[in-house]
């Protein structure tokens, strides 16, 4: 199980970021994740496993700087 | 330890403190150095109506100061210091801003820094919305804003430091009678003598690890017109600060919405940027992942060390505790090294505390340059700080060395014998000693780089049209540190700003290149029209911008404009309407800003500046200048000359692709300028109409003047 905000969500062997913002029927376009403490971009999404009991938070970064 | 140091009282001017009233004192100091003279003036309602206060009281302040011939080092150019009506009230977050604006070393034209501490809101409660300095002194000299005794007095001072971190405790012990925390003291360093990019330090005293802190005003050599006047510092006195001390009209509905918004932080923050934890430095691998970080003077976007630099190297060296450089600010970004213990320089070997770094230092004074080890990024940190110097400035600077360096534009002779390839630590901190004595190369460096342009060219027979493309500045002020070639609106966002290449005022890389949101030329052009203006607000105001966007609601995803997070703008129109009794909608917070943005873009006319030759950028900053940049890029490079410009390259060497890509990115440059020129009511040569000026209420007769002579009518 992983945790994504205030919602549980069942873990899988080889779950990326990409997999789950696309279970998630989120159409907001995140460009960052954090994965823990652990900070994952948009062009690494595909590749970055997430391990099971991860907390995930979804980061609403659009105008910094 | 501090020498004993000497302050002779020359100057006592007695006045009674007014009380604030709605967020103003409703009158300006005025000290010229000159003649030692000290005088108030009145603030009028058309000046709170048109400028508001913060940076909008300083500009009009420095525009009665100065004439068109006047240059930087000209006795009548004036430092001018404002908070602003929100300034000063405790608890709601980020509401502890100044603004300083003079006329710059090295842009020749009106400069603006926003910088936190303490400062600004003591001024203000002190009986000052804003103060100018003029004149000079042969003497250096501390001026002491005495809100409590109501007293201003300019000392004499000898055996003082010549660094801001050792004047700032010494002035913060000497004046503070015993309450440290009422003290916030403005300074710099020999830096700022010696260079034209010389920062101003504003302090904030941090009660938990007892000793003042600091942060920077950094941009466009503002210290250096300091130590130009001979002012060693200038200090605020104040006492207790209370949510009363800023006279709002509405204290329940104040407290309330200060209550929320300090909550949703304290939530939220943890959850997304950790900002209260790591400050701005999870831009560091953010900006890495998505090639906008600069490394080697902005030839490219990635380093595969950018992790060594980041937040998770800075969360283990920052000292925990709370670190807002305002009262009760729950973002609290400031934090810094304790018993950091420098490798070189007067301090070696001493433990001192770094404030900082922040994003932009580690990106300019580390990626840029090829370092990345996060010590010798806090030793740049401390030294540019102590002596004075723009962190910014200094690595885009020192960027520009290394490549001139490398590609054999400079050598060995005209360095003193220093290595500068990138990733040199030792001749980058060096250099910014040198910078700081005045001496050898550093003083070269520490003229900025339009100028070492040109004595590279005149003096050295560099190439000049090839350091026109790789010398990141504008307006003569060095770039901040994001990498924009993949970003046409943030191009604009750097070369359309009023007062060089500086990201405060719209910061648009995420929303155009990776999110895509703004396709057209229209879309940036209103993206150009709305940031700067609101993003100007805050300035007006006495605010911090962080609050509004790097932290923001959960809903926010779900609203028409994500991008503006508008619900924070109701909050922010509901706070300005508290404390000033001003009823304002959201929209109207863009309107009050239109008005000084036009205000300062017509200032920049004034002197002879603020036209549409001026809003350029060099081609580094737009695409790839040599091959081996295009190379590195080379798939998105061919994909665009292909399949957006419908070019055949089939048979075409990467020289030649260069050239061609280059033609289309100068020419859609151009045509974004068309675009932004349009939209925010200026001619086609960047110059607002006098139909522009009239419907923001700056159609003065000196600025129609202006605005008909440059075609404006």
């Amino acid at each position: 199980m992983i945790r994504v905000g205030d919602k549980e969500i069942p873990w899988r062997e080889g779950m990326t970021v990409a997999d789950l913002i696309r279970e998630l029927n989120d159409p907001y376009p995140y460009a960052v994740v954090r994965i823990n403490s652990k900070t994952v971009s948009s062009p690494h999404f595909e590749e970055t496993l997430i391990p099971n009991n991860s907390v995930i938070f979804l980061i609403p970064m659009i105008a910094g700087g | 330890m501090m020498a004993k140091f000497e302050m002779k009282e020359i100057k006592t001017f007695d006045y009674e403190r007014p009380t604030i009233q709605k967020g103003y004192a409703n009158q300006t100091l005025y000290v010229n150095l000159s003649e030692s003279e000290v005088s108030i003036k009145p603030v009028t309602e058309q000046m709170k109506e048109v400028f508001v206060g913060g940076k909008g009281f300083d500009l009009w302040l420095l525009w009665n100061a100065v004439k068109d011939t006047t240059k930087w080092d000209d006795p009548e150019n004036a430092i001018c210091i404002a908070s602003g009506p929100l300034g000063g009230t405790p608890v709601y977050p980020g509401s502890g801003k100044s603004i300083v604006t003079s006329i710059s070393p090295t842009t020749g034209s009106v400069m603006d820094s926003n910088v936190g501490g303490y400062f600004g809101p003591y001024l203000k409660f002190s009986g000052f919305d804003a103060m100018e300095v003029r004149g000079k002194s042969s003497q250096e000299v501390v001026i002491l804003v005495d809100g409590v005794d109501q007293k201003i007095k300019i000392f004499e001072v000898s055996g003082l430091e010549d660094n801001a971190y050792d004047t700032s405790s010494a002035l913060t012990e000497r004046l503070g009678q015993g309450k440290p925390r009422s003290i916030s003291v403005v300074s710099t360093g020999s830096g700022a003598k010696n260079t034209l990019i010389g920062c101003l330090n504003f302090t904030w005293y941090d009660a938990g690890r007892k000793r003042a802190r600091y942060k920077q005003a950094g941009r466009g050599g503002i210290g250096t017109v300091f130590a130009d006047k001979g002012i060693k510092a200038i200090v605020a006195r104040w006492n207790t600060v209370s949510m009363d001390t800023n006279g709002p009209v509405d204290k329940e509905t104040l407290k309330t919405g200060g209550k929320k918004y300090s909550s949703e932080i304290r939530e939220l923050d943890p959850k997304q940027n950790e900002m209260a934890r790591v400050g701005t430095t999870h831009l560091v691998p953010i900006m890495n992942d998505h090639d906008c970080l600069p490394v080697h003077n902005f030839q490219y976007g990635q380093h595969r060390g950018a992790n060594n630099i980041g937040k998770d190297a800075y969360r283990h060296i920052f000292d925990p505790g709370f670190d807002g450089c305002w009262m009760g600010c729950t973002v609290a970004c400031s934090h810094g090294v304790k018993d950091f213990v420098p490798l070189t320089g007067p301090f070696q070997g001493k433990k001192v505390f770094v404030d900082g770094p922040e994003y932009e230092t580690i990106a300019g004074c580390g990626s840029n340059i090829g370092i990345f080890d996060p010590y010798t990024i806090a030793e740049i940190n401390f030294y540019c700080d102590a002596y004075g110097l723009d962190t910014i400035s200094v690595g885009t600077s020192i960027a520009f060395v290394m490549e001139c360096f490398e590609r054999g534009l400079i050598n060995l002779t005209h360095t003193g014998g220093m290595e500068f390839s990138f990733g040199n630590r030792t001749s980058a901190l060096e250099l910014v000693h040198q910078m700081a004595r005045g001496e050898g190369f550093g003083k070269i460096v520490g003229q900025g780089i339009r100028k070492m342009k040109a004595i590279f060219a005149e003096e050295y027979g560099a190439d000049a049209a090839f350091m026109q493309d790789i010398g990141m500045e504008a307006k003569g002020l060095e770039f901040s540190e994001y990498m924009t070639k993949e970003s046409l609106a943030q191009q604009g966002g750097y070369g359309l700003a009023l007062k060089g290449p500086q990201h405060d005022e719209a910061w648009l890389i995420f929303l155009d290149m990776v999110h895509n949101f703004m396709p057209t030329f229209e879309h940036k052009a209103e993206a150009l029209h709305w940031f700067p203006s609101f993003r100007t607000w805050f300035g007006l105001c006495g605010l911090c911008k962080l609050p509004w966007n790097d932290i923001v609601p959960e809903d926010n995803k779900d609203t028409m404009e994500p991008a503006k997070v508008i619900k924070h703008i109701e909050w922010y129109a509901e706070y300005f309407t508290a404390v000033t009794g001003r009823q304002v909608m959201p929209e109207d917070l863009i309107t009050m800003s239109e008005s000084v943005y036009n205000f300062q873009r017509i200032f920049n006319l004034k002197m002879g500046f603020g036209r549409r030759e001026h809003d350029n950028i060099p081609y580094r900053s737009m695409g790839p200048v040599t091959v081996e940049e295009y190379e590195s890029r080379a798939d998105r490079y061919d994909k665009q000359l292909t399949e957006k410009h419908g070019i055949d390259i089939g048979s075409k060497k990467t020289e030649e692709k260069v050239v061609i890509l280059r033609k289309f990115r100068e020419e859609q440059y151009e045509q974004l300028k068309d675009a932004v020129y349009k939209r925010r009511g200026w001619t086609n040569d960047g110059v607002p109409t006098a139909e522009t000026a009239k419907r923001l209420g700056v159609d003065f007769p000196e600025v129609l003047d202006l605005l008909k002579a440059h075609g404006g009518q």
